[in-house]
């Protein structure tokens, strides 16, 4: 589904991405690991063409989507819930949901997605109205879950969408998580949680010193103590 | 009777530095750029407004419109030659483009509409008589004139609440990369709100015409009555920038009564450090108030 290859990303004379190539295969939901500012957020903000790439590319169903501008990607399918939610605090729940569509014209699946939103998220149906600012931090990462979904990905990148939940919310963020890729959602999961990437990825990358430093199935990598140890300071 | 004179003329200019300070706070929220040429950009759609009504013998409601499709065309136009080049640039460069663009208007101003000293009157809107209404002493083109503004502000409050155009602006003012997650052209919407903000400098500008003399010099006084609104609402609020642009209008014609005309030059300022001391962020600022 989503093939990245070489990818080298630099803010200024800094180099951060030097040279990061892994697959994301369609169906399944893969982690994106590292410690702190290892790059994870780059990698993803340079797939959904936030930051330009300085090389290497990114390949969506093979069509290249490196260089392009970020509507030309979301129309393309990628989609991003960024960290931090993001979400437009001024504005409903509904306008923020709304405005995830707003590079599409097929009216009628818009109102069938904005439903699959509320079914999947029924709190955001009752708060439709309420200015998403005033929601608790686990209903604004709905939101921007949700508004991200509005666009129609066929691949979401998701960073750190556990980041500042109440432990008793974030088993209901995975749960959301599994049940997106039951629907047949393929996605990318940034996350520093590893208890979270275990629960939900099949696969596991892990970002270090620009490169990925090791990839293989979750189940084995996120279990090995050396690996925790090593890349992410368990 | 001086009073509410005082008052109902201080409502009728506070109005139009309420549109003045919206075209300011417009252009704030989206871009984070305090445009110093606004002030100009509606002295040349007073120039406009004139060619049309004046010397083209156009018909008041027609030049009116005119004068606003041309003013969102310059507001376009200016993003494009002036701004957009500027993309990456940090703020301040962006802040001195407007600079150089208020002197560049200036002089085309003084190139087409005369030297420095013309000054060009517009003919009043109406002759009607003034309307006694108990204490109150309406004056029919004041009367208009506020109205007009009035139909200006609930326009844009529309555009804002029910277009997607408007949604894209307000979204983007609240998080611009969030904007950009969902597939929304910033570089548009920066271009849209500077020209919105330049169509309702230009509405300003022809509801002011029957009002003051034109001359093009006129845009910076404007420029800074509306931006003590702009500030004292908040500088974001677009609520916040039409009560104070009526708060200015008001204490300045008071301060014109009462005082000496030369106090209405400074009752803007007093405004803002009154509001500056009371309320840090300005009235209506409610982002900035509970961030703090
Ligand atoms: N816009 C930016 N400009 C300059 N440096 C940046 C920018 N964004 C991130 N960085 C730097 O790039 C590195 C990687 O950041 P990031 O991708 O956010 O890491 P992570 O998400 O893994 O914590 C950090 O050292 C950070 O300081
Ligand atoms: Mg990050």
């Amino acid at each position: 589904m989503l093939a990245v290859q070489h990818l080298k990303v630099a803010y200024g004379p800094t180099e951060v991405l030097r040279d990061v190539s892994f697959d994301v295969p369609e169906g399944k939901i893969v982690a994106l690991l590292g410690g702190n500012g290892s790059g994870k957020t780059t990698v993803l903000n340079a797939l959904t063409g936030l930051v330009r790439p300085r090389a290497g590319s990114v390949r969506l169903k093979g069509e290249e989507c490196a260089g392009k501008r970020p509507d030309e990607i979301i129309r393309a399918g990628i989609a991003q819930v960024p960290q931090g939610r993001d979400v437009w605090p001024s504005m409903t729940v509904a306008e923020n949901l709304e405005l995830g569509a707003v590079t599409r014209r097929d009216r009628a699946a818009i109102a069938e997605d904005l439903e699959a939103v509320y079914d999947l998220f029924p709190q955001l149906r009752e708060k439709r109205k309420r200015r998403a600012g005033s929601l608790s931090g686990g209903e604004q990462q709905m939101v921007a879950i949700g508004r991200a979904l509005m666009t129609r990905p066929r691949c979401l990148l998701m960073d750190e969408p556990s980041a500042g939940l109440a432990p008793a919310v974030v088993g209901d963020m995975v749960d959301a998580v599994l049940e997106l890729n039951r629907r047949n959602l393929t996605i990318l999961i940034v996350e520093q949680n590893v208890g979270v990437a275990a629960a939900v990825a099949e696969y596991a990358h892990v970002l270090q010193n620009g490169e990925i430093a090791v990839s293989g199935p979750a189940d084995g990598l996120l279990d090995d103590p050396a690996v925790l140890r090593s890349y992410l300071g368990r | 009777m001086l009073f509410s004179y005082l008052l109902v003329s201080g409502i009728t200019t506070g109005a139009l530095y309420a549109l003045i300070a919206l075209g300011i706070v417009i252009v704030n929220k989206a871009s984070g750029v305090i445009n110093f040429a606004h002030g100009e950009l509606l002295m040349v759609a007073g120039f406009v407004a004139w060619t049309l009504h004046v010397g083209l013998q156009l018909p008041y409601g027609v030049a009116l419109l005119g004068t606003v499709a041309i003013g969102f065309a310059v507001g376009v136009l200016t993003d494009r030659i002036a701004f957009r080049p500027l993309a990456n640039a940090d703020l301040v460069s962006l802040v001195l483009a407007t600079v150089g663009l208020s002197f560049i208007l200036k002089g085309t101003a003084r190139l087409i509409w005369g030297g420095k000293a013309d000054y060009l009157s517009f003919p009043p809107l109406t002759q009607a008589e003034p309307i006694l209404l108990g204490p109150l002493m309406i004056i029919p083109q004041q009367l208009v004139v506020t109205a007009g503004a009035l139909a200006v502000m609930i326009a844009f409050a529309a555009f804002f609440r029910l277009t997607t155009a408007g949604k894209m602006m307000q979204a983007t003012a609240d998080n611009a990369k969030a904007a950009k997650l969902v597939g929304i052209r910033t570089d548009r919407v920066y271009m849209m709100a500077f020209a919105v903000g330049s169509l309702i400098a230009a509405a300003a500008a022809v509801l002011m015409a029957p009002l003051t003399l034109l001359y093009p010099d006129m845009g910076f006084l404007l420029f800074v009555k509306g931006f003590a609104a702009a500030v004292v609402g908040g500088l974001t609020s677009l609520p916040g920038a039409v009560l104070g642009g009526i708060l200015v209008g008001v204490v300045e014609s008071l301060a014109g009564g009462y005082i000496h005309s030369s106090a209405m030059e400074v009752a803007p300022f007093l405004v803002i450090m009154a509001v500056l001391i009371v309320r840090p962020t300005g009235l209506l600022d409610f982002a900035k108030v509970r961030r703090v």
